[in-house]
């Protein structure tokens, strides 16, 4: 009897345990980087804002090139709502001087940090390009994964970065928290 | 008369021989790959749904299944492949599969994926993803997958995953992992 009562209390505890762990949001910690140009950007100088899209990218990623784009028009269509967009580069070959050129041919105007050694995406996990980390002011992350789930444009038919910021501007909970697709990965250091 | 016929049908012989061969090395049922024979021309590249995926994996017949997922687009895929084409050649003869799945999309066999197998000049035979949505593909590889090309798995001849690679691996990496799946037999 004693037994059972026992094993009853084990299970309930873990159950308790596994009901508080799938409730606890991923939480990134203050990071600071440079961009292209040598100035310094930390998460926390993006903290007023109502989520913050982190956007590992790449200059030579023909599936983040084909959403170029995409990001500049998600970048115009939320940045007036108080939404930060900030790319991330952690690819080895890839220089800040080749960042800049690529910035200003695409027309982004977001920031776009240097990650050297891969530190931020290995913080995150972030294995690929285009992958994305939607983060709330206390940098839990709200969504992470696609922009959408076609490269080419035309065959879109689920926007999930788009559906996952207007649920978090209405003051919602996001539908679906983690999605997934083909990209690059990220060339490390080794 | 009769020399002429015999000629014919030498030929016709000849013909019906190398047909078959080119039939199942590449677009064949997995498992009846024969080495090194066809021309670089009669490559086929079938489309690979959930259920023939699910079949590829689980019905082995006694093999090893190499599977390596790549696409035309991804750099480190196309570096691998020289490798690929070593690990298909070194267990030639033994009971292993080397198969590769193409996450191009699938109206890219003949504008993309064929010119590619040319230029690489891969042996082995060669499937495109056909599924409805990407993350079906990738869930069905493996759950915790996030889709980072290239990506090569081995399943043993029960079906089970004995080894699974994110990113770019060598020949002797590929090599060793197989062998050891065989010494687990």
């Amino acid at each position: 009897m004693l037994n059972s009562f026992s094993r009853m209390m084990v299970v309930s505890v873990l159950l308790v345990l596994l009901l508080l762990g799938a409730g606890a949001r991923k939480k990134v910690s203050d990071f600071t980087l440079d961009d292209y140009n040598g100035k310094k950007h930390s998460l926390a100088d993006y903290k007023s804002s109502k989520a913050i899209v982190l956007m590992f990218i790449a200059t030579q990623c023909p599936v983040s090139n084909a959403y170029n784009t995409r990001m500049v028009e998600l970048q115009k269509d939320y940045a007036s709502k108080g939404v930060a967009f900030i790319g991330i580069n952690s690819n080895k070959q890839e220089s800040a001087e080749e960042e800049k050129n690529h910035a200003k041919e695409h027309e982004f105007v977001f920031p776009i940090l240097k990650d050297w050694n891969n530190v931020i995406a290995d913080k995150l996990q972030a294995s690929v390009t285009p992958e994305i980390f939607v983060l709330n002011s206390g940098f839990e992350v709200l969504y992470h994964g696609r922009i959408d789930d076609s490269q080419r444009e035309n065959k879109v038919a689920s926007k999930d970065l788009r559906a996952a910021l207007d649920r978090i501007l209405s003051g919602k909970s996001v539908e679906v928290e983690e999605t997934k697709a083909f990209g690059c990965t990220i060339k490390r250091v080794q | 008369m009769v020399f002429a016929a015999r000629v014919f049908f030498f030929f016709l012989f000849a013909a019906f021989l190398f047909g078959c061969r080119s039939g199942s090395e590449r677009g064949g049922k997995p498992g009846l790959a024969v080495q090194d024979s066809v021309s670089l021309s009669d490559i086929e590249v079938a489309k690979l749904d959930a259920q023939r995926l699910s079949r590829l994996m689980r019905e082995r017949n006694g093999k090893i299944l190499f599977l390596n997922i790549w696409a035309t687009w991804c750099a480190p895929c196309a570096e691998e492949f020289p490798d690929l084409t070593k690990l298909y050649r070194a267990f030639g003869g033994r009971p292993v599969d080397v198969v590769g799945i193409s996450a191009d999309f699938d109206d890219e066999v003949e504008s993309k994926i064929i010119p590619f197998l040319k230029k690489q000049g891969v042996p082995f035979r060669v499937y495109v993803a056909s599924f409805r949505r990407q993350q079906d593909f990738i869930n069905a590889i493996d759950r915790s997958w996030s889709g980072a090309l290239p990506a090569s798995l081995i399943i043993n001849p029960q079906g089970k995953r004995s080894f699974f690679l994110v990113g770019k691996g060598t020949f002797e990496q590929f090599k060793k992992e197989i062998e050891k799946t065989m010494g687990g037999l």
